[in-house]
């Protein structure tokens, strides 16, 4: 008797195990992500189109919060404990080398083509590349530049700065011969904005803040501390505000909307802010590739976001075809055309319908062909913020610029481990 | 009467006008109202104000019926699934309570009644373990949920919040037992109990009280804890009232969710409001036994 | 049966009813901590590819060399003592008036235990909130009480923001600290008050020459206790501030989290799990020695 039942439940079991089974087999898969929770809000169009087009796959977007290093930790814990909630890696430039050497994402290398890659900015396939492998299919991009006030450099009839030096002249002629207070901002913050203000100038010098393949760091070599010395000269000079140590993207582009700056050093998402209906500068702005020392070629420092793919995902084909849609030129297309932001592949920044749209996008190529990285090594937060304290610590006055770079660089090397 | 200073002093002037000591008593009981209250109320009114009276300059202090709303605590259950983080977090608290109990009394029994060798040492380490701070030991912890496959398993943080209130379970409990008759048991030992049946039919009821006691204590450290819940739950589903809460801060750019924070603040400590209502006495007296007897 | 066997049994029996928790507490306490000390001499991160090779005392040179750790320790050791010493004069203050006869007592009793018992981090989003910079209640009072002129940026600031974390972490647990004092308080005798007035003494007087050295043991305890939990304070600047701005709040707890979970430097994360251990196991023992030298000297 005990037996037959026994034998019975089993049945029953088995039979709902199956059932279930069969049932969820017809299910859509979902492929998940994380992302700043206003991404999530302009991206929910395109994962539409996609989900009406691919009805065997849901897209879940879950809302993170807005500070991208939030949600870099957010995605480190997920990846390291394993069960990671997320099959996709919505990354940042910079994240994919630290992802990438725990073997947290699949190589996509086999997946596209040489010539579809080609299509890319070199810069942004290049970020995505770690060791031989490639981890990030690019989406959209982001670079460093000069933004200028036309009219102002016409009051003092100069053309726009090529050099550093230009740049202070032509800041110091604005500033006596014209009611504007400032000549230049940029942002000074401790964090990683100040770095990628840095990542420009040192390149603009010549010199370099890590070598990817020898992992030599140059923070102290000649070019890393003229590079400091230039930005504390700045503040010295008063050509920026002492305040500009506190400031953010928000805090320099306000001064340049409101017309008390000359020059701002800011990413794409300025221009359509500045030029906004009703800024006193309005109309009279322009931009060009980031200043540089005399001899040397301008940088813009490389942002912008892209997809990965988890290792452990139980789909990764899904997950594929997820990426595969969203970075593919028309899905990409619409989206920047929306919500004005930088394509990452070339062939859009002379796309007539954008230009169409965004007629300064001609100009912004010439910036982007000028991008560098930040330094691909596994343990980039790591010396960003090492670089962020002691940027800091310098251009506050806390310490000399060779001090804080000497001192940056024997952390960084200590980190690297390659201080011998 | 009592035991300060300036109720001391009145017997020396017993017809002086204005009786200063109370005037100073009443002050200070204000300060300590005052001081326990107002950042929770704020966060009480905050959670009620619509958005338009949060961000209003200069502050609002006493909002206009038009001013008022629930849209926040509806979100929170609608936008966000509060009720899932909820569930979470008394699961969690609750059957860690309870392991904590069943694993804690039997040995405070122990170091209370029976002559064990080392007794002193084991009390002297079980004291001085609930100094640790959880950050020492959320590496190691961290290693284990990995080689166990523990992530987004309620497991992660069951056992960890057991044994952070393992050691003052054992204290307060021990001193419990210490105040209990020992005739009691000797009469039980005599009717022919075993340890474990004299336990189980005999101790137990007695320490009833006790064990309330000691498992608001446990509940309340389990509901509140933050740093193992950020580390091991990973997934929405998972996530427990603190640590859902502390992510909703960022989660748009242009406008921070002041209104959903204040009211995920409110509801999240909800819980907590009504059980020092209600077991404040307990609550002292489990604290004070837990941590200077012992 | 003998004495000694029912001596045996008894022993057995002991050790088998606290084997469970002791099992449990090995596993959460002894565990971690032993492993952290392993660990912390081998090299474990992205340039190992999170294997873990044995390096010796590696990670503990760089931490004589890294700015930050140092940092970081002062950032605690100020944080902690500014706690403690504002928590010790509140909780006094509000554990003598709780002390006191008067109506409404146990309300008001209830009504203090209040901040300790809420979740430290759902409490550092209140404090967040009342010091925001535009919209906050603190500023906005200061403000129409003419203390101040312009907004101050409370949680941006590196001094003010270190203020904000000490002044929400004493909310937080003052009442932790008075609970304490107040069962000190409520064990003193009536009489010996009482004699001493009768002596001639003044208030202040009874309250140096009785009340404080009878509630020393409970100050003591209450200030161990709360040291190491300011030592190891996480939640709140997490929420509050996240270590910032520029690491200004930035404590050794804050800092180990980041090691790990951010730079996957677990050798590194383990050493200075070892050397917060360390330092935190040092202090207990100095205030151990020092109570066990008051108790000698009154009995």
């Amino acid at each position: 008797m005990r037996l037959s039942r026994f034998l019975l439940a089993l049945v029953a079991i088995a039979a709902t195990v199956l059932v279930g089974a069969h049932v969820w087999s017809q299910q859509p898969v979902t492929i998940s992500f994380l992302l700043r929770a206003v991404e999530a809000d302009q991206m929910q169009g395109l994962a539409e189109q996609f989900m009406a087009e691919n009805p065997d796959i849901r897209i879940e977007m879950v809302r993170g919060p807005n500070a991208a290093d939030a949600v870099e930790n957010l995605y480190t814990t997920s990846f390291l404990l394993g069960d990671s909630p997320y099959d996709i890696l919505f990354s940042d430039v910079v994240w994919i080398p630290k992802f990438a050497a725990a073997g947290w994402l699949l190589d996509l290398s086999d997946r596209v083509s040489e010539a579809d890659l080609a299509d890319f900015l070199p810069a942004d396939v290049a970020a995505g590349l770690y060791q031989g492998g490639l981890y990030r299919m690019p989406f959209r991009s982001d670079m460093g530049m000069l933004y200028y006030r036309t009219d102002l450099l016409d009051q003092v009839g100069l053309a726009p700065p090529e050099t550093f030096a230009d740049l202070i002249t032509a800041a110091e002629a604005i500033q006596a011969q014209t009611d504007v207070d400032w000549g230049f901002t940029w942002q000074g913050l401790q964090y990683e904005g100040l770095v990628t203000n840095f990542v420009e100038i040192i390149a603009g010098y010549g010199g370099f803040w890590i070598d990817p393949t020898t992992l030599e760091v140059g923070l102290d070599q000649p070019a890393g501390v003229q590079a400091v010395e230039f930005m504390k000269g700045l503040i010295d000079q008063r050509i920026s505000p002492p305040g500009v140590t506190n400031y953010i993207e928000e805090d320099s582009l306000r001064q340049f909307q409101n017309g008390n700056v000359a020059f701002l050093r800011n990413w794409p998402y300025a221009w359509a802010e500045a030029n906004r209906d009703g800024t006193p500068v309005a109309g009279k702005i322009a931009l060009k590739p980031m200043v540089h020392a005399a001899g040397q070629q301008p940088a813009a420092c490389l942002g912008g976001w892209g997809f990965g793919i988890s290792s452990t995902t139980p789909h990764p084909e899904e997950a594929w075809r997820v990426v595969e849609f969203f970075t593919s030129p028309g899905p990409l297309k619409d989206f920047i055309t929306e919500f004005a932001y930088v394509p990452s592949r070339r062939a859009l920044f002379t796309d007539p319908d954008v230009l169409a749209t965004f007629p300064h996008y001609e100009q912004l190529l010439k910036v982007a062909e000028t991008a560098v990285p930040r330094p691909p090594v596994g343990q980039y937060a790591q010396v960003s913020d090492i670089l962020q304290r002691y940027l800091s610590a310098a251009i506050s006055d806390q310490m000399t610029a060779e001090d804080a770079m000497r001192a940056a660089a024997g952390e960084s090397r200590r980190v690297l481990g390659v201080d011998g | 009467m009592t035991t300060v200073p300036q109720t001391a002093a009145s017997p020396q002037t017993p017809d002086r006008g204005i009786p200063w000591g109370r005037v100073l008593l009443w002050l200070a009981i204000a300060f300590t109202v005052i001081f326990s209250l107002a950042p929770v109320l704020w966060q009480v009114l905050t959670s009620f104000k619509t958005n338009a009276a949060i961000t209003q300059a200069p502050v609002v202090y006493l909002p206009g019926f038009d001013q008022l709303t629930l849209t926040h605590y509806v979100d929170l259950f609608r936008l966000n699934q509060f009720h899932v983080y909820m569930l979470n977090s008394a699961l969690v608290a609750i059957v860690s309570t309870v392991l904590c109990l069943a694993l804690g009394s039997p040995a405070a029994y122990a170091l209370a009644r029976l002559r064990i060798p080392g007794e002193q040492a084991i009390l002297a380490i079980v004291l001085v373990v609930t100094l640790f701070p959880y950050i020492l030991l959320f590496l190691g912890l961290l290693e284990l949920v990995r080689a166990f496959g523990l992530a987004n398993n309620y497991l992660a943080l069951i056992v960890p919040y057991t044994a952070i209130n393992l050691p003052l379970t054992i204290l307060v409990m021990r001193s419990f037992f210490q105040q209990l008759p020992k005739d009691l048991e000797d009469s039980a030992r005599v009717d022919g109990y075993n340890t474990v049946q004299m336990l189980w039919r005999i101790v137990l009821p007695m320490t009833l009280p006790a064990l309330v006691t000691t498992g608001i204590l446990a509940f309340i450290f389990a509901w509140n804890e933050y740093l193992f819940a950020l580390t091991f739950m990973t997934r929405e589903s998972m996530k427990t009232i603190p640590v859902a809460a502390a992510q909703l801060g960022g989660t748009t750019l242009f406008e921070v969710p002041y209104g959903p924070l204040a009211a995920a603040t409110v509801v999240g400590t909800l819980p907590l409001v009504l059980l020092v209502l209600f077991f404040q006495r307990r609550i002292v007296q489990g604290l004070t036994s837990g941590s200077v007897k012992g | 049966m003998s004495k000694d066997y029912i001596r045996q049994r008894e022993q057995r029996t002991g050790w088998l009813l606290m084997l469970p928790a002791l099992l449990v507490l090995l596993l959460v306490y002894a565990f971690p901590i032993l492993r952290a000390f392993w660990l912390s001499f081998f090299t474990e991160n992205l340039s190992t590819n999170l294997e873990p090779v044995f390096s010796g005392l590696d990670n503990y040179e760089l931490m004589v060399g890294d700015g930050r750790f140092w940092q970081s320790m002062r950032n605690t050791a100020v944080f902690t003592l500014f706690t403690l010493v504002f928590e010790l004069g509140l909780g006094l203050i509000i554990a003598l008036t709780l002390d006191q006869a008067f109506r409404g007592r146990g309300l008001a009793r209830t009504i203090a235990i209040l901040p300790w018992a809420l979740p430290t981090a759902l409490i550092a989003l209140a404090w967040r909130w009342i010091f925001n910079t535009e919209f906050g209640v603190w500023n906005d009072m200061l403000m129409r009480l003419h203390l101040i002129g312009n907004p101050v940026n409370w949680l941006g600031e590196p001094f003010w923001a270190m203020v904000a974390v000490i002044a929400a972490d004493v909310w937080k647990t003052t009442s932790f600290v008075a609970i304490l004092l107040l069962a000190g308080l409520q064990s003193i005798s009536q009489d010996l008050y009482e004699a001493h007035a009768l002596d001639g003494a003044s208030p202040w007087q009874s309250f140096r020459q009785i009340t404080l050295p009878l509630i020393a043991p409970q100050i003591v305890i209450a200030m161990l206790f709360r040291f190491a939990q300011s030592f190891g304070i996480f939640d709140l600047i997490q929420v509050m501030t996240g270590g910032g701005p520029g690491g200004a709040t930035e404590t050794v707890s804050i800092y180990i989290y980041a090691a790990v979970m951010r730079y996957l430097d677990f050798g590194y994360g383990a050493a200075l799990v070892t050397v917060t251990f360390l330092v935190l196991v040092a202090v207990v023992a100095v205030s151990w020695l020092y109570i066990s030298r008051l108790r000698a000297k009154t009995e």
